[in-house]
């Protein structure tokens, strides 16, 4: 026999009433208990169902308990309530809410699931995003970091870089920067430690560390004296490279490492923080001269004062710089003007739109999944309408009522939560898997603990908004109004119903907008990556080999250097060609300003287009595929002739200089105040997409390397027949055969450095498909959980339309009727959404329409599928209702 | 089978009077009170722990009816309930306002409510 008063006990948890009477409800409630146990077993039931039986009145015990409590108070109201803590009455909560959401799983599990989800994509999505586009930059108070460069509208240059006399001006003259540091972000040879090695490093004014405000690891920064021109060969050791190379040596100051060929004494370590200019794994001074303009090659940073503004700061400069210039003789100098950018945006700056269009669709999801929250817990309350209206009669009170509720909804967005912010771990490193090397060093992918809060907290605010109003609402029902209920109820439904309808008709729009507007983005990357580029990538391996001055002074030496490199690169098995260029496509910009025979004097004001020109040996155009559209290419004794200087040209070069003509035969040369002889154009070459796939086309000219006064190093194109990584190997050997101190550096096939150009265009394409695969996903679990419970709603109408002859078929038609309506609507709201929000992708587009009607028209044929699909069970739900059943319920 | 509308209806609206009804002529313990009210009724109209017990305390909150425990050896103790002076009058109440509401049902319906 059971022992009834401890289970009737247990059941009864929380009564808290004064002890005597508590015990003597229990024990009445007991021996009623065991008498119905008894009886059923006397009637030949099992064991096991007899105790089921007669326990289960006893199975929604917070409603008994309340009553039985409010019954017995009555009974004696001269007994004063015993106190309760209020860690006792949030246990009790919990516990209730707990069996609560145990007694419909299927539910508690649709939210938590619905929860997850909508917190995990949002999370994941949002911390990678974040990581990438919106965390500052890892120095103290990172927003005052500025970006100085130069501007010249003229030569349709935005960034020109800056000359030394004015950035020694602007930092003598200005008032609102705290500190300016001019820098050149060079690559070096680093050798006689170990195997030679190409390392990325910086040159710095000495105001670096001040800019950025950091402080050294040991050591000190470089005195005034060693950043003066022919200052002493000092360098502070990158972090890296310090645990590297020294194994964290703490002796390490005072000793030496050699820089292209030139020993440098080590005066100190950078901290790990030292992330800028971007991969520097050295310091040297800059040591730059003042008075001597020697072109726009250095860039500056500046940390503004406090309080001061980037319009301010810019207005500083540019005084600064028109009062300088308008004395000078130096036509040039009064073309540019500084430039002023805050760091962030200056290298990330190409985001702008994107990050905008992304916390766009991050607030669009979240927002989905708080309509579906909202939605579900709306058709969640109303079934407990009833029941809270009787127990709201019975005499529970409404704070109690809205207590308890509260607990419930907290414990379903907490194990929401929990799950969601595991799945979002997951599905970041999902996301960082997929993301390219490339990404700049400075960016650290973590799941951003402030926004899954943020994420968790609106979405069960919703859920509480719209799970505790209705549930409110039955509260206030009396006992008269609950009599009445049966009545009630139909009215109550039909205003939820069209909150409901309304609700998913939001749902079905804003996913339709999304996926719109990712299969856009999606239709550009594709188009981006099967774009022609105007050479043939496939089967190409390019390494770059820079030659220290010292060594190969000359430019013959230079010249020779490569020759023979080539030479020997084209007699190993498998290489189908070989030749080298200063920059081959996606590596790098040398500007010049040209001017063509013929052509009409510049009128003042009138822009100047810098072009490429790429220096390039004999073979490169066979090696990197690029097309001869007429004349010839250059060949191994082009340039070696004085009196003949020879050029290619592209086609925009010719287009912009003799549209319409054969530049066959036409002359150019450099546009100097000096004389300098005229270089006959012999051959006319396709455009290649030089600066990005999704660039545009530029002037460019190709010159024979031997034509160059002066020695340049070049990056080296090989074309094998097949797999082009494996001629990596032989390449290093021959290099090593013929210098030692030499590194290869820059190994990449042409497929891979295409693929890295792509990875932000990838990354926010892809991100955004993610998107709006959530939310459709979201928006059809959001359907499917409306209709059901319209359909359940309407059990007994259509049981009687049923009995009134309606075939299945037509009940079916019915509601897939009326679901369809919503997701018809929805998507004509949808539409309207994705066309006003097209105009904000224009710039991503890439030449795709933002109008495209394929996309359109498979997104909305889509959304109907999937639409139909949710709709669909429900539907043939309600179809196979027994028609006397559903009569009979109430 | 029970009938949800008279099950809900009855149990709300009359309960009382089937308790105090029962108790009228001699004391009687809940699970005695519950059994009658479902033979009686052919199983009609059922009274479980949950929906009796608060009831019965109401009742006697109201001085309708009176609990005293009775024990016997062998057996637990039960709780008996027996009609007060002023349930008593409360019941005549309630039997004649219930004899008006059917005989009005019946003359508008043509139920006989026998």
């Amino acid at each position: 026999m059971p022992d009834w008063n401890r289970i009737v006990r247990e059941r009864l948890a929380g009564l808290k009433l004064e002890g005597a009477s508590e015990a003597e409800i229990i024990d009445e409630l007991a021996q009623h208990v065991e008498d119905r146990y008894r009886e059923l077993l006397d009637t030949g039931v099992s064991d096991d169902e007899a105790q089921r039986v007669a326990l289960e009145p006893l199975t929604d015990s917070p409603s008994l308990v309340d009553t039985l409590r409010r019954a017995r108070s009555r009974t004696a109201p001269e007994r004063p309530a015993r106190p309760v803590s209020h860690l006792g009455i949030l246990l009790y909560d919990l516990r209730i809410a707990l069996r609560g959401i145990r007694q419909k799983p299927g539910f508690s599990l649709l939210v938590i699931g619905m929860l997850a989800l909508g917190i995990a994509g949002n999370a994941a999505i949002f911390s990678t995003f974040n990581s990438l586009f919106l965390k500052p930059l890892p120095f103290p108070d990172s927003g005052r970091l500025i970006d100085v460069n130069e501007t010249a509208p003229r030569w349709n240059l935005k960034y020109v870089g800056i000359a030394n006399p004015d950035f020694f001006e602007w930092q003598a003259g200005n008032t609102t920067f705290d500190a300016l540091a001019f820098f050149r972000n060079p690559d070096f040879n680093l050798s006689r430690l170990g195997p030679a090695q190409h390392i990325r490093g910086a040159q710095v004014t000495r105001g670096m560390l001040d800019v950025l405000g950091l402080k050294l690891v040991m050591g000190r920064n470089f005195s005034a004296e060693q950043d003066r021109p022919k200052g002493e060969k000092v360098v502070l050791l990158g972090y890296g490279l310090w645990q590297r190379l020294f194994s964290a040596d703490r002796n390490v100051l005072g000793r030496s490492i050699v820089l292209d060929d030139e020993p440098y004494k080590i005066i100190g370590v950078l901290p790990r923080e030292a992330v800028f200019p971007d991969r520097a794994e050295v310091w040297v001074p800059m040591q730059a001269d003042p008075q001597v303009h020697n072109g726009w090659g250095g860039a500056a940073i500046g940390r503004l004062k406090r309080g001061v503004t980037v319009e301010q700061a810019s207005a500083d400069l540019l005084r600064i710089h028109r009062h300088v210039t308008s004395t000078g003789k130096d036509v040039n100098r009064t073309i540019t003007s500084p430039v002023l950018t805050p760091l962030r945006a200056r290298y990330l700056g190409d985001f702008q739109t994107t990050s905008q269009v992304l916390l766009v669709a991050v607030s669009v999801v979240l927002l989905i999944a708080c309509v579906n929250i909202a939605a579900l817990m709306l058709v969640r309350s109303s079934s407990r309408a009833h029941e809270i209206a009787i127990r709201t009669a019975m005499g529970a009170s409404r704070g109690r009522l809205v207590r308890q509720l509260l607990t419930e909804t907290i414990v379903l967005a907490v194990a929401g939560g929990i799950s969601g912010v595991l799945l979002g771990r997951l599905g970041l490193e999902a996301i960082v898997a997929l993301l390219p090397d490339s990404v700049p060093r400075w960016i650290d992918f973590q799941l951003d603990a402030r926004f899954a809060v943020f994420c968790i907290l609106i979405t069960a605010a919703s859920a509480l908004l719209f799970g505790l109003g209705p549930a409110l609402q039955g509260s206030r029902s009396d006992i008269r109004a609950a009599l009445h209920e049966a009545a009630l109820r139909v009215s109550i439904s039909r205003s939820r119903r069209a909150t409901l309808n309304v609700l998913v008709i939001c749902e079905v729009g804003l996913a339709l907008a999304l996926l719109i507007s990712s299969g856009l983005l999606l239709s550009a990357f594709h188009k981006v990556t099967h774009l022609d580029p105007g050479f043939r990538p496939e089967n190409v391996l390019t390494f770059s080999v820079d030659l220290p001055d010292e060594k190969y002074a000359k430019a013959q030496q230079n010249v020779a250097f490569y020759q023979s490199l080539l030479d020997q690169l084209r007699s190993v098995p498998g290489v189908a060609a070989a030749g080298a260029a200063n920059h081959p496509p996606l590596g790098g910009h040398w500007g010049q300003f040209f001017v063509a025979e013929g052509d009409r004097p510049l009128g003042p004001g009138e822009k100047t287009p810098v072009v490429l020109q790429v220096v390039v040996t004999p073979g490169y155009f066979d090696a990197i595929g690029m097309t001869v559209l007429a004349g010839r290419p250059l060949g191994a004794r082009d340039g070696l002739d004085e009196g003949h200087r020879v050029v290619m040209v592209n086609e925009t070069f010719a287009h912009q200089h003799w549209p319409g003509a054969n530049p066959i035969g036409k002359r150019i040369r450099y546009q100097t105040e000096s004389k300098i002889d005229w270089w006959e154009v012999v051959g006319l070459l396709r455009n290649e997409k030089h600066y990005a796939l999704d660039g545009e086309d530029r002037p460019a000219v190709y010159t024979p390397e031997t034509q160059l006064p002066f020695p340049m190093s070049l990056s080296v194109v090989v074309r094998a027949y097949a797999n082009p990584e494996a001629l990596a190997i032989p390449a290093r050997q021959i290099l090593e055969r013929m210098d030692p101190d030499l590194s290869m550096y820059g190994v990449h096939t042409m497929t891979e450095q295409i693929d890295q150009s792509l990875w932000a265009r990838r990354a926010y394409s892809w991100l955004f498909g993610v998107f709006a695969l959530v939310a459709l996903v979201l928006s059809a679990a959001g359907i499917y959980g409306v209709i059901s419970y319209t359909v359940s709603q309407r059990t007994q109408e259509i049981g009687i339309r049923m009995a009134l002859g309606a075939s299945p078929g037509e009940v079916l038609a019915g509601v897939l009727r009326g679901g369809m309506l919503l997701v018809g609507v929805g998507s004509a709201f949808g539409l309207a959404i994705a066309l006003a929000a097209a105009g904000l992708l224009d710039k991503l587009l890439f030449g795709v329409s933002p109008r495209d009607p394929l996309i359109y028209s498979g997104v909305i044929l889509l959304v109907a599928l999937v639409g139909l699909l949710a709709n669909v069970i429900p539907a043939r739900r309600a179809a196979r209702l027994d028609p006397m059943r559903a009569l009979r319920m109430e | 089978m029970s009938i949800p509308f008279l099950d809900r209806e009855l149990k709300k609206g009359s309960a009382e009077l089937l308790v105090l009804s029962l108790v009228e002529d001699r004391a009687r313990h809940g699970y005695d009170i519950s059994k009658l009210i479902e033979t009686r009724s052919d199983g009609t109209l059922k009274f479980n722990v949950a929906s009796l017990y608060p009831l019965l305390y109401r009742l006697e909150g109201r001085g309708w009816i009176q609990g005293k425990w009775v024990e016997r050896s062998g057996q637990r103790r039960r709780r008996y309930y027996r009609l007060t002076a002023q349930g008593r009058k409360v019941l005549a109440e309630q039997r004649q306002g219930w004899r008006r509401f059917a005989e009005a049902m019946r003359r508008i319906t043509g139920i006989d409510y026998a």
